[in-house]
């Protein structure tokens, strides 16, 4: 039972007769007729609990991309069906205004993903909404709510029907911008769009004829021996190689980085698209990626996805991994990493270089994972403490500039103890990490350390 | 001879590997209804009311029960059911007891209708004033007026100006002093004084006084008119709660009030405007809606009730919130802010400054190409060599004393960040 703002208005109105006869009975009169006028509209409202509805809905869809959630609206209920219908969905499906406009449906007020339906007994309407999701992972939408007005749009009745409905958002995967000059850096090291230069690669690829610029240390004087023409040997990048992420999905990947008048994104968000870039770049290298989102237990797993399956599986699992307020467990990670490579690898580890977080659980176990494998600490470095340092107007900017100098030192001496254990640090703001691993990935690869 | 080469992987768009929205797999339910019918709901709907019900069904019995069992009674002040100190309740429940019929008044016209003949009209202090209609009307209705703590015009008015008032001093337990029966009977009482007599001696009606001080203002006065008598008391103390069993008042009030076996008791109202004329107005009997136009109060009731609908609008919800779970909202920088807040409450400039400098000197010698480990001889004199400063001063500022104050601490900051604009690599 719902009554709208025209029951209000018809009661208002009884102001004219109450001012021809003022008197208490005029007003019982009238009231008598307005709460008559609501029950019949009632009676003749068609019944929303007849109304047959569906909801369909895209499987996923991609970070800040957009989806269209559409209701199938079919009235059964033998009546006219005048209704307002609202798609409810969570606040970062980020739902817009209803959009469907045609004779029987168009968009009402009052908030996100409402239709105003006006159906003969027996027709269907599809009621499309626009969804624009501002966050990562499985979004339920809620119910499907009927209000259905009577003939006289005083009073109607309501239900909302358990409709379900669900949404994967996956990663924006915003650092694909960066992806075509690195695939344009990885032909030039695999030799086809530039002259080969000796030490890019190291294994053996085949031999050709002379050109001039070609290094001449490259000659292969046997070969020029056996022939008319002087030939070079040339090298390509090693393929097959093994590249085994792990995500730390901890507590230090809970916290917000990001400029300071923004809210900021969780650093697993950033982790994650320097994962997906890295695992573009190596896919298309031809090596072999395996990803592993890790606190206490595996969250997601990515394993065996080679070629045009690789990022889909990515994309899928990590759209649900959300960081656990837990510390993360290092020796963990380290049996995770053994049973999962038996031969030598590139292992990067995703996580924070926070001094305490990693002077108790990282470093202690970096050595035993640095002996058996090429290990590259990726770490996402926080904007607003970089404007903090900078900060020098009053007196409380210089005291934040000191700590966030002191922290630097901190972090300066903590990266330096992990080269020393033998891995590799890239610490770059949230923007930057994707790039910056990425090169780091090519520079190994160039140096056949992979 | 050229070898042949493998083909490189071909690079697809990147925006195929997570992006296109894939179409639903499998073909989603159709929901009808909520599986729900008029009965089940009506079930659900008492199950869910039925405690809340109960609850309010208790509490309104318990109401029901302590109206039934207690007398009511009220924060007026010198009203017979006001038990408060402030109260007269004392007083009149004694005279209840001793037969007299006691009627309650808090208007002038209810009292003029109830006072007659053989009756005694007590009127207790008014916070406001009575106005001469109304004191008039008071005067003419014949019974025996007792008048408490009176003003003024009040006083001229029921004694017909044979008495007026005055300031009386601070009160002292006094005899009375004169051969009033009432006043015998109380004996000593602590009355304040204030009223004396203003007849000149020459009318018929002499009012009797009693309680002087030592001005000559007198806390009692009695006239006795042919038809009636008037009897005023300067202090409303006699008839308080409080103050009634101290001395006589006691005895002086019962005997006051007690003359006649009826009593009308005016608690007066300052909104009561009534003279008790033959048929008081609405606006007399203060009724504020006589002060609107007419026909208002129907065109009110028909504005609350359009209101009411409108909040049974606004009030109903479009169905229910969907609920979310949000991520944590902790900034990454907060453990550098509260360092900084913890360096600056202890005024740290030590710990604050040794950061800035250390952090300098990195910056500096990673830019001059010096080692990490190098110690701060070989850091100031790679500086030195940069920027042609004086050896002193560049040991000064990056390992010198730590600064005195936050002022000194801001110079060190600028002046460090001077340096270090002035060295660049080699």
């Amino acid at each position: 039972m719902v009554v709208t703002w025209r029951a209000a208005a018809l009661m208002g109105l009884g102001v004219v007769p109450v001012l021809i006869w003022p008197a208490n009975g005029t007003v019982l009169i009238w009231a008598t007729v307005v709460v008559l006028a609501c029950v019949a509209d009632v009676a003749l409202a068609a019944s929303p609990r007849r109304v047959a509805v569906q909801r369909r809905v895209p499987g996923s869809v991609r970070l800040r991309s957009e989806a269209t959630s559409e209701l199938v609206v079919r009235n059964a209920s033998g009546r006219r069906l005048r209704a307002v219908v609202r798609d409810a969905w969570g606040p970062s499906a980020g739902a817009g205004p209803g959009r469907g406009r045609s004779e029987r449906v168009r968009p009402a007020a009052g908030g996100p993903g409402r239709h105003h339906v006006d159906l003969p007994d027996g027709e269907a309407a599809r009621l499309p909404t626009t969804l624009v999701p501002t966050r990562r992972g499985d979004r339920a939408a809620g119910g499907v709510t009927v209000r259905s007005l009577g003939p006289l749009g005083l009073a109607g009745r309501q239900v909302t029907l358990p409709v379900p409905g669900r949404l994967r958002v996956l990663p924006e995967f915003a650092s694909r911008k960066h992806l075509p000059s690195r695939l344009a850096r990885l032909r030039e090291m695999d030799g086809r769009a530039a002259v080969q230069i000796r030490g890019e690669g190291t294994e053996f690829d085949s031999l050709r004829e002379y050109v001039v610029g070609d290094d001449v240390r490259s000659i292969d004087w046997r070969a020029t021996a056996r022939r008319r023409e002087v030939v070079v040997r040339t090298w390509r990048p090693e393929r097959d190689r093994r590249v085994l992420i792990v995500l730390d999905t901890g507590r230090t990947a809970a916290a917000r980085v990001g400029a300071a008048e923004s809210t900021g994104a969780p650093r697993l968000d950033a982790s994650i698209e320097a994962a997906l870039l890295l695992s573009a770049l190596a896919g298309h290298a031809g090596d072999r990626v395996e990803l592993v989102a890790f606190d206490r237990t595996v969250r997601a797993r990515v394993a065996g996805a080679a070629g045009p399956r690789l990022m889909p599986a990515l994309a899928e699992s990590l759209a649900t991994v959300e960081p656990v307020l837990l510390e993360t467990d290092w020796p963990g990670v380290v049996t995770q990493v053994r049973t999962r490579m038996t031969q030598r690898a590139l292992v990067v580890l995703l996580t924070t270089l926070d001094p305490a977080a990693v002077e108790n659980g990282l470093l202690p176990v970096v050595d035993q994972l640095a002996r058996d494998h090429t290990v590259v600490v990726a770490s996402v470095a926080d904007e607003e403490v970089a404007g903090l340092r900078a900060g020098r107007e009053t007196v409380a900017e210089v005291y934040d500039a000191a700590a966030a100098a002191r922290g630097d030192l901190e972090r300066t001496a903590v990266t330096t103890m992990l080269r020393r254990y033998g891995a590799d640090v890239v610490e770059a703001l949230p923007d930057d990490l994707a790039p910056r691993l990425a090169d780091e990935y090519l520079a190994l690869k160039a140096a056949g350390r992979l | 001879m050229t070898a042949q080469l493998p083909a490189p992987p071909a690079p697809t768009p990147p925006s195929t590997v997570a992006a296109a929205p894939t179409g639903p797999v499998d073909e989603p339910p159709v929901v009808i209804g909520d599986d729900t019918s008029g009965r089940s709901r009506a079930a659900s709907r008492w199950r869910r009311a039925r405690w809340p019900l109960t609850v309010l069904g208790i509490v309104a019995l318990f109401v029901l029960f302590l109206a039934v069992v207690r007398t009511p009674t009220s924060a007026d002040p010198y009203a017979p059911d006001n038990p408060e100190p402030n109260g007269a309740m004392a007083v009149a429940e004694v005279l209840k007891d001793q037969g007299v019929q006691i009627t309650h008044v808090t208007s002038v016209a209810d009292a003029v209708a109830a006072a007659g003949k053989d009756s005694t009209l007590l009127i207790t202090p008014n916070p406001s004033f009575f106005a001469d209609d109304q004191i008039s009307a008071l005067n003419r209705t014949g019974a025996d007026l007792v008048v408490l703590q009176p003003d003024y015009s009040m006083v001229a008015g029921v004694s017909q100006d044979l008495l007026d008032i005055t300031y009386g001093e601070q009160p002292e337990p006094t005899q009375p002093q004169c051969a009033d029966p009432a006043a015998q009977a109380a004996g000593a009482v602590t009355l304040t004084p204030g009223l004396y007599d203003a007849s000149g001696g020459s009318d018929k009606v002499r009012p009797v006084l009693c309680w002087p001080d030592d001005t000559g203002a007198y806390a009692y006065a009695r006239l006795d008119f042919p038809d009636r008598s008037v009897t005023v008391v300067n202090d409303p103390a006699v008839v308080r709660n409080g103050s009634v069993v101290d001395e006589g008042n006691a005895a002086l009030a019962l005997w006051m009030l007690g003359q006649n076996e009826d009593l009308v008791w005016l608690v007066p109202n300052p909104m009561d405007i009534s003279t008790g004329g033959d048929t008081p107005t609405p606006a007399e009997r203060g009724q504020v809606n006589a002060l609107m136009p007419p026909g208002s109060a129907p065109v009110a009731l028909v504005v609350v009730l359009a209101a009411v609908l409108l909040a049974f609008w606004r009030v109903r919800r479009m169905g229910p919130l969907v609920v979310e779970d949000l991520p944590v909202l902790v900034r990454s920088a907060e453990a550098t802010r509260g360092r900084a807040r913890l360096y600056r409450a202890a005024r740290a400039r030590g710990h604050a400054a040794a950061g800035l400098r250390a952090a300098s000197a990195d910056r500096v010698a990673t830019r001059l190409g010096l080692a990490r480990s190098s110690d701060a001889n070989t850091v100031v004199d790679a500086v030195v060599a940069a920027t042609n400063r004086p050896s002193q001063q560049v040991a000064d500022l990056l390992y010198g004393p730590p600064p005195a104050d936050d002022a000194a601490l801001a110079e060190l900051v600028r002046r460090l960040d001077t340096l270090e604009s002035e060295v660049h690599r080699p």
